[in-house]
């Protein structure tokens, strides 16, 4: 069986749907419909969710679309759902929301799940402020937006990280 | 606040309109996606809780979006639809590997088990009315005109005259056995699927198999009507010299003397030997919109009933409803329609790629097939690029004629768009991308043919800038090689040819506004970028790199040769406010700008927007009749045009003003009335009073003030109306009637207005005659449009000459919006716009034919879309930083407090100041879109 945890809850399926996209499970079994299907291929991004391997705890940002099953065994998987408790917005939601930095909305989820995920690592690993539009780059560069330009995705995110920044000292 | 797609006015009811058919009066809902009861985020929310009216600080969809909520269609199962089945079944289409055989059949008894389908249709199982449907276009009575017109012509043309294929209807929906497919993609076979475990298994199998499962014939034969025009062509000839003047618009006989004129035009020139001529020869590839959420949807046909429920995701789902009703019209269609339940979802991403899709009609057709249980049609990015309409791809020649003075003589221009296999959109395309061939420009004389032609190719249809972007790419590499070969400073050379607000475009129509043009080379040639443009381009050899700067200007013309737009403004009885358009928001923030500009009529935001409310028109009982007669002094029920797909560029100014002189009847019919009754004042007028901290007052302070809430209950005690419904008809002028409301007669900019009242299971509204009209005049739709978004584009940018790699540097772009109504949306707007054309002028790139996309192996490792790094994204410009910096125009006096339809306007200048950019750094000309490298290192290459 292949055992892993989604938003909290654990999830067990045979080991002959290995194969089967991880994105599919999401849509197809949970109804979980914000991770966002784009590609299909792993480029965009729009569909990253966060998958950490406990007890470690450290998430890193995966594509669900390229995600197989049998690659999640034992990992603890977050999505756009899950990442905000009580319904209240992440910082980085709020700030998102604040400086109108999508527009259709469909590569939104996939940003803020990396967004969240490098604001995470942020938090416990500052890095200085020169090179934080490089540790911007290298969250959230490889995710493509149609609509926006990415202008106010990155301006959104840098305010947050530099609030990060702040709070470490 | 709430967000509905085509919502419920809080009222359990059917918005319903009726198209009528052969098989008698099929209603149409369109329907809000099922809410479950989230709490929306407050359109705008500062500090201390009170909206500002007028003023948003966060998009009214924006929750929603950012917590990942069910919006789009591609995220809704049958099991998240109200009174649906829950069983559903799933469809594929196989697509077209040739035009150039006949098409036998499929074979698949290679498929294991597993993986068969529960059903297989293929075309000649289908019937006539079914396979090739009856599509209705009703989008620019302009080019609607042209085609009555040749289909006039061509019933008075001898038997066997002339093959008129595409007069005469669409290809076949899915290719029958025995024919040619018409183009590649086109469906050859549908595939239903009875489990998701089936169907996704059929897909993995299948993908990139596709000669393995068609059988097509050996011996070679061909489509129908390859290389063909798609009726109707333009062609624009104008000539105003020495007092004489000829013109699409002014002429009394235009088609018959437009030789005469061309003649005429020779001859003037043949009289001007000191006449420069700049020949220009441009071209640029077909383009891919790549929305984010490839297109998919739900339909279940409830044969008990005789309703089609559909959860699509569309800019035109009014046109999808129609067109679906035609498809099963017939006394022989597999399914009997009473109704059309739509459920419009907002769009990932549409750029026109959603305006008239074949894909309405496909996922519709599958619910025939479904044994009664709901399917899904859901493309996956390979489909969506084998499929999806794209940006035709365009070739134009031509030349600019100059004086030695600098100024215009002529542009000259042959425009070909490659349609591809459908006629969808195209030759709309092609006749505004004629009237754009005049640039900013005052030309006292054109000579302009546009026509989209018939191709093999994945369809072509509406994309943002709708012809402009193309136009736009050769006049202005024009000029600037003009300039340049004179030696004339670039922008003095379009000071000297500006167009006014009393120019005539090359179609002879006016332009009429104030446009700034002037005024926004002043801001351009003050900006740095531009004025230190030498220095800068001086530092970058030392690094190895070439640098260049390039100018271009645009005169996007937005809206049609005639315009209709339907909106409601509500009020609950605790005082909610809703507007509810039939606009679709596709991620434009159409829905938060209607949200806001409500607020100086009302004194408040509205609570809720509902978008996509298409059965609005239906309840305005308005006639609308296609015979292009004007019936405005007769008929006080009666427009020229009811609604339209949904452009991105019409809410600046349609959209807007149709919600705000729907707000002002409210306020006229129902808030007024209410003040009167509460401050016993029967006197009391609208000029009396105003909005002060969201309560009604008398001018002047004194007298009472009264909460909307207060007022609404005066509403509802009183029995006045609850909610108005508005609709405004733009033909270069607004409609103007007098109408009666209980307030009062008031005179508003609206051909339409309705009450709706209280104690209704059914909207049902009053409609209110309309008095003393104004309208414009019969022939002003000759002037095909008539207002006008600017935009000025200055590209800094450098060229890698060992690699050919070009990397934009910085943007600067002066608009023209007019009145701005929620600037983070313009702005928004422009940004996108940059990256889209930056875009398509350096990296999207594909070959025709099946070694492109057509081939069903496309995807985003092969088509490069802009990535974060490709872009400036810095917003304002410092020395060594990367940035796109927007200045907005102040607005004037001349713009009447309205706004501009801007969504396309920045967009549609990049790519000539790109390419003249290059042209700048490298000293040569690449006029092929896109210039990638290995283009720029052959350019580079030769002598």
């Amino acid at each position: 069986m292949i055992a892993f945890i989604v938003n909290g809850l654990p999830h067990e399926v045979d080991e002959s749907r290995g194969d089967e996209r991880l994105i599919d499970f999401l849509h197809d079994e949970l109804n979980l419909t914000g991770t966002k299907f784009c590609c299909g291929v792993g480029i965009c991004r729009a569909c990253t969710v966060a998958a950490s391997r406990p007890p470690n705890g450290a998430a890193t940002p995966i594509v669900s679309c390229s995600t197989a099953l049998s690659s999640v065994d034992g990992v603890s998987i977050v999505t756009i759902e899950g990442v905000s408790e009580g319904g209240a917005l992440l910082p980085v939601q709020q700030a998102f929301l604040r400086h109108f930095a999508f527009q259709c909305g469909y590569c939104a989820p996939g940003f803020v799940m990396a967004a969240k995920i490098f604001l995470d690592g942020l938090a416990a690993a500052p890095v200085a402020r020169e090179e934080l539009d490089q540790a911007i780059q290298q969250a959230i560069g490889s995710h493509i937006c149609r609509c926006t330009g990415y202008v106010r995705y990155y301006e959104a995110l840098r305010e947050v990280a530099e609030a990060v920044l702040d709070k470490k000292g | 606040m709430q967000v509905h797609r085509g919502g419920t006015c809080g009222v359990p009811f059917q918005r319903r309109t009726f198209l009528k058919g052969a098989a008698g009066l099929v209603g149409v809902t369109i329907m809000g996606v099922p809410t479950r009861g989230r709490a929306e985020a407050p359109l705008s929310a500062p500090a201390g809780g009170r909206s500002t009216p007028g003023v948003a600080t966060m998009r009214i969809d924006g929750r929603a979006k950012v917590t990942g909520q069910k919006i789009f269609a591609r995220d809704f199962n049958a099991r998240d639809m109200p009174g649906w089945q829950a069983t559903q079944w799933y469809g594929f289409y196989l697509c077209a590997l040739t035009t150039e055989h006949v098409f036998l059949g499929l074979d698949l008894s290679s498929l294991p088990d597993r993986v068969k389908p529960a059903r297989i249709i293929l075309g000649d199982q289908l019937s006539a009315a079914v396979r090739k449907p009856k599509l209705r276009r009703w989008r620019d009575p302009l080019v609607e005109r042209r085609v009555r017109d040749l289909q006039a012509a061509a019933m008075q043309a001898p038997a066997g005259a002339g093959f008129d294929n595409p007069l005469s209807g669409e290809p076949d929906l899915i290719v029958p056995r025995g024919n040619v497919p018409d183009f590649l993609g086109q469906a050859v076979a549908l595939l239903m699927f009875d489990s998701i475990a089936r169907y996704r298994a059929a897909k993995r199998f299948m993908q990139f198999r596709d000669a393995e499962f068609q059988i097509y014939a050996l011996d070679s034969a061909a489509a129908k009507g390859m290389n063909a025009p798609f009726p109707p062509t333009t062609t624009y000839v104008k000539y105003f010299q020495g007092g004489e003047t000829f013109s699409y618009a002014t002429a009394n006989n235009y088609k018959d003397e437009i030789n005469n004129y061309k003649d005429r035009i020779a001859t003037f020139l043949s009289g001007h030997k000191e006449f420069l001529t700049q020949e220009f020869d441009v071209s640029r590839i077909a383009m891919d919109p790549m929305f984010m959420e490839p297109e998919a949807g739900l339909a279940w046909h409830e044969a008990a009933l005789g309703t089609l429920h559909l959860v699509l995701g569309t800019q035109s789902p009014d046109g999808d409803a129609s067109n679906i009703k035609s498809m099963f019209d017939a006394a022989d269609s597999p399914v009997r329609l009473k109704e059309i339940r739509l459920t419009s979802c907002y769009p990932g991403g549409g750029f026109g790629g959603r305006d008239s899709s074949p894909f309405s009609l496909l996922l519709a057709l599958a619910a025939a097939f479904s044994d009664g249980h709901p399917v899904k049609v859901a493309y996956d990015r390979f489909e969506q690029f084998r499929v999806g309409l794209k940006r035709p791809a365009a070739a134009l020649q031509g030349a600019l004629v100059c004086a030695p003075d600098m100024k215009l003589q002529l542009v000259r221009m042959t425009i070909n768009l490659d349609g591809g296999g459908l006629k969808n959109l195209s030759p709309y395309v092609a006749s505004l991308a004629s009237l754009c061939a005049g640039g900013s420009y005052e030309f006292p004389m054109a000579n302009v043919f546009a026509q989209s032609v018939h191709t093999r190719n994945i369809p072509g249809g509406s994309q943002r800038g709708f012809g402009g972007p193309e136009a736009f790419l050769a006049v202005e590499t024009a000029l600037d090689d003009l300039a340049a070969a004179q030696k004339w400073d670039p922008i003095a050379m379009r000071r000297a040819n500006l167009a006014t607000a009393a120019s005539l475009t090359v179609v002879g129509g006016p332009i009429a506004q104030d446009l700034q043009l002037a005024e926004m080379l002043d801001r351009v040639e003050a900006h740095p970028l531009w004025a230190q443009r030498d220095q800068i381009k001086s530092s970058y050899p030392a690094r190895g790199l070439v640098y260049g700067t390039g100018i271009a200007m645009s005169l996007q013309a937005y809206g049609t040769s005639g315009d209709g737009m339907v909106a409601a403004v509500l009020i609950g009885p605790e005082g909610r406010l809703t507007v509810q358009s039939d606009a679709v928001d596709m991620g434009n923030g159409s829905a938060t700008t209607l949200g806001v500009v409500i607020g100086g009529s009302l004194g408040a935001n509205a609570d809720q927007v509902d978008m996509g409310c298409s059965t609005l028109f239906g309840q305005t009982r308005l006639e609308e009749s296609t015979d292009y007669i004007p019936h405005w002094k007769d008929r006080p029920f009666w427009t020229a045009k009811g609604v339209g797909s949904s452009s991105a560029c019409l809410t600046g100014l349609h959209q807007v003003h149709t919600v705000q002189q729907t707000a002002t009847a409210l306020m006229a019919g129902a808030v007024l009335p209410a003040a009167r009754i509460v401050w016993k004042r029967p006197d009391l007028q609208l000029a009396d009073v105003e909005w002060v901290d969201g309560s009604l007052r008398e001018r002047g302070g004194a007298g009472r003030a009264s909460s909307r809430a207060e007022l609404a209950k005066a509403i509802y005690d009183a029995g006045l109306p609850r909610g108005a419904l508005g609709h405004a008809y733009f033909q270069s002028k607004w409609v103007e009637g007098d109408f009666e409301t209980p307030g009062g007669t008031r005179r508003l900019s609206l051909d339409g207005l309705a009450f709706y009242g209280h104690g209704q299971d059914k909207p049902n509204p009053n409609p209110v005659p309309r008095q003393n009209t104004f309208a414009p005049d019969a022939d002003v739709w000759r002037y095909s449009r008539f207002v006008w978004a600017p935009c000025v584009n200055v590209v800094g940018l450098t060229v890698d000459t060992t690699t050919g790699r070009v990397q934009i540097e910085n943007v600067l772009s002066v608009l023209n919006a007019g009145r701005v109504y929620v600037p983070e949306l313009v702005s928004g707007q422009s940004q996108g716009g940059v990256a889209m054309a930056i875009g398509y002028t350096l990296f999207e790139d594909m070959p025709v034919g099946m070694a492109g996309p057509a081939n069903g192996r496309w995807n985003l490792d092969k088509y490069h879309v802009p990535r974060a790094e490709d872009l400036p994204l810095s917003a304002s410009y410092a020395p060594g930083r990367r940035a796109q910096e927007l200045i907005v125009m102040p607005e004037t006096p001349g713009d009447n407090a309205e706004g501009r339809g801007i969504a396309e306007a920045v967009m549609c200048s990049v790519a000539p100041a790109i390419s003249n950019a290059i042209r700048d750094a490298v000293g040569r000309r690449f006029a092929s879109l896109p210039i990638t490298p290995a283009k720029v290192l052959q350019g580079l290459a030769q002598p």
